[in-house]
């Protein structure tokens, strides 16, 4: 009986396999790491109420290629979490429209209160910068909520 | 020795969790494909350039004002008359004027205290009307 197996019949104390039960914690620390070190946006969302419009359709643009201008309701206009001045917008948004060969495209996010001289201004502006391509965000509008009003 | 326990159930009393992770992703890939960010959408428009000025016959043109009510006033061309409507009529009087006239222009001109949202709700009537050729301006004097 003692030969049998010809000598190999003790079987190795170790796992021959690779351990797998903390694969999934590995894979989460990736995840976590990847979530954290991301950055979406350059900007924060400033309190602002949305105007609605049924029209609204989605930039057909790069979020890279997109420019938002906030103005809150007390006419405040920030561009990329800092306040300008709106004589200030035209030399602030020239270079960067220059920066991306052209492709700029400017988010107008303002409030839906806010006079609308102020918003004729900033187009003033823009167009002084040489910028094109203009969107005003909305926020969709149901057709519901549209004939309730 | 053999009186109460000894036989082991051959059922594991264990809840399996070799499958958790699966279902963690599956959940996680759900979510990714399901989340869209909202606010990347509005209306467009194309900005004219500099010095652009472009003369256009006074029949090519439907002059919308917009007032700080909310109440938009069109007229049409060199026609004296005023047509008192809401910002949402405006679809179906853009749709009945292109259909008489092909190159005609909306001219919005909203009045400086008017609220924003007044004249997004024009622009809004506009686009849905299918209109291409408009133009934004602020009403003077």
């Amino acid at each position: 009986m003692a030969i049998k197996g010809g000598g190999f019949s003790r079987k190795s104390k170790t796992s021959s396999e690779v351990p797998s039960s903390s694969m999934a914690d590995i894979a989460f620390l990736l995840l976590i790491f990847f979530m954290v070190s991301t950055v979406f946006q350059k900007d924060r969302d400033r309190p602002i109420e949305w105007p609605e419009a049924e029209a609204t359709q989605k930039i057909d643009e790069k979020i890279k290629n997109i420019l938002n201008i906030w103005v809150e309701r007390n006419g405040d206009v920030f561009i990329n979490d800092r306040p300008y001045a709106m004589t200030d917008v035209s030399t602030t948004v020239g270079p960067l429209y220059a920066a991306s060969d052209r492709a700029l495209v400017i988010s107008i996010r303002s409030d839906r209160e806010v006079r609308y001289s102020t918003i004729d201004l900033l187009q003033q502006q823009l167009v002084a910068a040489g910028v094109m391509r203009v969107v005003f965000a909305t926020e969709m509008e149901q057709r519901m909520t549209r004939e309730r009003r | 020795m053999a009186v109460m326990g000894n036989k082991k159930s051959k059922v594991s009393d264990e809840v399996p969790s070799s499958s958790m992770a699966d279902i963690a992703f599956l959940l996680l890939v759900f979510f990714l494909v399901t989340t869209t960010f909202p606010k990347d959408a509005g209306l467009a428009i194309v900005l004219p350039e500099q010095g652009e000025d472009v003369a256009v016959s006074q029949r090519n043109i439907l002059h919308i004002v917009i007032q700080p009510t909310g109440i938009v006033d069109v007229k049409r061309g060199e026609s004296p008359q005023v047509q008192q409507v809401r910002p949402e009529d405006i679809e179906s009087i853009w749709r009945q004027d292109v259909a008489a006239n092909d190159n005609l222009i909306a001219a919005v001109k909203t009045h400086p205290d008017a609220p924003y949202r007044f004249m997004v709700d024009v622009l809004d009537a506009l686009h849905t009307a299918g209109a291409e050729r408009i133009s934004l301006q602020i009403l003077e004097g």
